[in-house]
């Protein structure tokens, strides 16, 4: 009982030193890096899985792939020149005026390596280190949209904090019509909420949410989400907004880490 | 804790809770994952009382917080509590029959995590409340394994 007591003093203690201090980060970082093996070790069952059903996929079926592949690649080469004349025209309007470049520069595949055993915390492992150039605060993209930012980072490997943490927020706008606000994470995979959105504001179910830029860490125009509900809280000043992310935060394997302009020249990236 | 205890079968077993409890899993499917950390330390509890006592319970906690980057501190008490019952019962446990096993973890993994959710919201942390049975009922159901492991060891 005395031990107990005496534990549960010890617990309090940390928590409180925790709470007010960084004095534990270098215990956290040093059990970051012994982990990553275990981590690896975790995910072979994924590997294996997707080693497998590679392996038994028949040749019609892959041919079958093949084709989709190319046709989308075809597609989406077509949507890329129309991108470009549109970047083009952009850069031509922001020279006009005077708007500072935020435009991104390049971009670097990695790959998920583990991800947060509780539902509480939403963080990945990614593949990819300062080796490779990664920095705190970096963005990173699946296929769909903005997954997150880069939180820690060690030699071969870093940690993102995905945009549904309940620690996390972006500056996001309405892509209709500009309006901006901040959204913030709630634990759950498929929820943000927009905060402090006036009752009269013009926002509606539909509407996308694209990162406005704002604070410099996000490039601005990447998707973050779609309006699904606005409800009108009786009594309240504010509505309450509801979205879905539009990157498949619990699904997507492969990432991109994304440079902006300054960091132009990092081995390995794609400009 | 006394140190003689710790055998190839204690490290092998932490370690196979620990790959476990990293195995990535997709979306709402993490909230049905048991919390295998906690389930090998109360069936060390329950199977080797002589060995483990509060300070290995501790140790699992910090383990847990190191793993879960938790608040340090968090798990650590929450294991201590929870680990503290299993030990206060230990002589008797191994007497009950392996359903009422069944039945005493899952009233314990819910009283863990009523704890644990007690213990998120002084940060504030939204918390979902639907899955506490899932988890109970997830755990009691795989508890057999740990049960026939340790009890094979012992």
């Amino acid at each position: 009982m005395r031990r107990l007591l005496f534990v549960v003093m010890i617990s309090f203690g940390l928590m409180a030193a925790n709470s007010y201090t960084q004095w534990f980060k270098p215990i956290n970082d040093v059990f970051e890096t012994i982990i990553l093996p275990i981590h690896w070790v975790a995910n072979i069952p994924a590997r294996v899985s997707r080693w497998s059903s590679f392996r038994v996929a028949d040749s019609a079926d892959l041919q079958m792939e093949n084709t989709r592949l190319a046709q989308e690649n075809l597609i989406h080469r077509g949507q890329i020149q129309r991108m470009a004349d549109l970047a083009a025209e952009n850069l031509r309007l922001r020279l006009l005026l005077n708007a500072t470049e935020l435009f991104l520069g390049s971009v670097l595949v990695t790959e998920v390596i583990g991800v947060s055993p509780t539902p509480r915390r939403h963080t990945l492992v990614i593949d990819r280190g300062s080796e490779d150039g990664a920095y705190v605060g970096q963005p990173l993209l699946d296929a769909e949209g903005l997954m997150g930012q880069i939180i820690s980072v060690y030699d071969s490997h870093s940690i993102a904090l995905l945009i549904t943490d309940s620690s996390h927020a972006i500056p996001v706008q309405v892509l209709r019509n500009g309006l901006r606000s901040i959204a913030e994470g709630t634990s759950n995979y498929n929820r943000l909420r927009l905060r402090f959105i006036s009752s009269t504001a013009d926002i509606r179910a539909g509407d996308s949410l694209v990162s406005s830029g704002l604070g410099e860490r996000f490039p601005p125009g990447y998707p973050v989400g779609k309006v699904i509900a606005v409800t009108q809280v009786l009594g309240a000043n504010f509505v309450d907004v509801e979205v879905e992310p539009t990157a498949q935060i619990d699904r997507s394997k492969h990432l991109l880490l994304v440079f902006t302009l300054d960091d132009v020249g990092v081995p390995g990236s794609l400009q | 804790m006394k140190y003689s205890g710790i055998t190839p079968a204690f490290v092998l077993s932490i370690f196979t809770a620990l790959v476990l409890q990293l195995i990535p899993v997709s979306g709402d499917l993490i909230y049905w994952r048991p919390n295998f950390l906690l389930l090998i330390m109360i069936a060390w509890i329950i199977f080797k009382s002589d060995q483990r006592s509060i300070v290995f319970a501790a140790s699992m906690g910090l383990l847990a917080d190191l793993v879960f980057g938790s608040p340090l501190g968090v798990n650590i008490l929450l294991f201590s509590l929870v680990g503290a019952v299993p030990l206060y019962f230990s002589g008797w446990l191994v007497y009950f029959t392996l359903a009422h096993r069944c039945l005493f973890v899952f009233l314990l993994v819910i009283f863990s995590e009523l704890m644990s959710k007690f213990l998120f919201s002084i940060w504030q942390a939204p918390e979902n409340y639907n899955y506490i049975f899932i988890v109970a009922l997830v755990s009691s159901v795989v508890w057999p394994l740990f049960d026939i492991l340790l009890r094979r060891i012992r």
